[in-house]
């Protein structure tokens, strides 16, 4: 901090800040057991659409190098 | 007990067996003075030690997410390797973005060249030459018709992307949205093309109208440099988290400018920050060489991932599709996969020649890319990602 800043404002910054916490502590919270619950159902819910998880075959690959095809 | 009399009884005390003055006892022991002080302590520790250890266990059941997720099955280890080399850049790669079209993607180095790539051929469609080094953020405007980018020159710019050929890309008017105090550190577009969101080492996040360059809020609280930005996922969602080197996360109302909840368990400064996909929670990853989940409702740190044998900071994080995995990208130039549920690794990826720097997968979850200091970005992808159980 600035040797310039004046006490008052240093008052001023630690109001907004309690102000801050105050505002913060205040607010609903949930159970992390229920928080948990619900990350863990959709995990489990979008598995199945998870390419990384489920997979999809190669043939569909579209980053695949495409070969030409030359027609004899 | 009133104990006006005491009886003075010499035996064997049954502890050391020497023969002493012995205490008088209730039960059937004896012991000698000394003894008896030792038997009270030892007694007392181990009463000490089974209420702090019942303690620590109610406090791992109320802390992590990897209780809950204790009967989910096991991911089995993954493996993956590079498959596709993205070269061009001609000094560190800093930052990425993918296109919403899942196949292009924006990078930008330290040597100022911001390149577009098409992932599905490794062609470059478009290249410019920042007028400054170090362009530590970029990003693809929702549309796909521009890009923005910005560095050590304080500003974000924004250039539309021309698929006219013969229009040169450096000579096309770019327009300067943001201006900061400090090197541009993070941005993105919200929603729409229109409005673009930028963090600094000014220490403020800041949200800018892209058409007039005009400042429509600023968010002040951290007390460092802001390194990286995230905005929630919802369509309808106005929030977005920030990371700084105050080892802050601090998620923002955009329409207030209000810090509406902060997060400070990490050890040293938080290099990104990622929403889980639900919105309801984040991850980030720092220096101190770890990555944490944070749930927004249990106002919380819910998971932390770490391993003794890892000691670099995590520079990038990025979720899977359904949010059990956690890609991170480390300054040991690797990159760990990691299972969010259930708090192990599965998997660690090595190509990269120097530290990853930046790390997304794509928007259908499809591939993920990576950045380097080694000038490369670096494509794996999910079709035939063997998982050996």
């Amino acid at each position: 901090m600035s040797s310039k800043v004046t006490i008052g404002s240093d008052i001023r910054q630690a109001r907004r800040a309690v102000e801050q916490l105050r505002m913060e502590a205040g607010i609903d919270r949930m159970k992390v057991s229920k928080a948990a619950a619900d990350l863990l159902q959709f995990c489990t819910e979008q598995a199945k659409s998870d390419p990384f998880l489920v997979g999809i075959p190669a043939t569909i690959n579209p980053f695949k190098e495409k070969k030409p095809c030359a027609i004899l | 007990m009133d104990q006006t009399f005491l009886v003075n009884v010499f035996g064997s005390c049954d502890r050391c067996f020497k023969q002493r003055a012995l205490r008088p006892k209730s039960e059937q022991l004896n012991y000698c003075s000394l003894c008896a002080e030792i038997v009270k302590a030892t007694e007392g520790l181990r009463l000490s030690q089974m209420l702090s250890s019942y303690s620590q266990s109610i406090l791992c059941l109320v802390l992590a997410v990897h209780q809950v997720a204790e009967r989910v099955e096991a991911l089995g280890q993954f493996v993956m390797k590079t498959r596709r080399t993205l070269k061009g850049h001609g000094n560190k790669v800093l930052c990425m973005d993918w296109c919403k079209d899942k196949r292009r993607l924006v990078s930008s180095s330290q040597d100022g060249k911001v390149i577009v790539w098409d992932s599905f051929t490794t062609n470059k469609e478009h290249a410019v030459t920042m007028p400054c080094t170090w362009v530590m953020a970029c990003a693809y405007a929702p549309s796909g018709c521009a890009i923005a980018c910005g560095g050590l020159d304080n500003k974000c710019s924004v250039y539309p992307l021309t698929f006219d050929k013969n229009e040169n890309m450096a000579a096309k008017k770019k327009s300067s949205v943001a201006m900061h105090t400090n090197y541009l550190s993070a941005c993105s577009f919200t929603n729409s093309d229109m409005q673009i969101l930028t963090a600094s080492g000014d220490g403020t996040c800041a949200l800018w109208d892209v058409e007039s360059g005009q400042l429509l809020q600023s968010f002040h609280g951290h007390g460092a440099d802001v390194l990286c930005l995230d905005l929630a996922p919802s369509e309808t969602g106005n929030t977005f988290v920030s990371g700084g080197c105050d080892k802050k996360a601090m998620v923002w109302d955009m329409r207030s400018g209000q810090c509406v909840q902060a997060f400070e368990t990490h050890e040293s400064d938080i290099n990104s920050v990622r929403y889980y996909p639900s919105g309801d929670a984040f991850a980030s990853g720092s220096d101190d060489a770890t990555c944490r989940l944070y749930d927004l409702r249990a106002d919380r740190e819910v998971a932390i991932y770490s391993k003794e044998s890892i000691i670099f900071g995590a520079s990038s994080v990025d979720f899977s599709l359904s949010g059990r995995l956690l890609f991170a990208g480390y300054n040991d130039y690797t990159i760990n996969v990691w299972d969010v549920l259930k708090g192990s690794r599965v998997s660690i990826l090595f190509g990269h020649e120097n530290r990853v720097s930046t790390l997304r997968v794509s928007p259908d979850g499809t591939a993920f890319c990576s950045g380097s200091w080694d000038h490369t970005l670096r494509l794996g992808w999910a079709w035939a990602a063997k998982r050996e159980l």
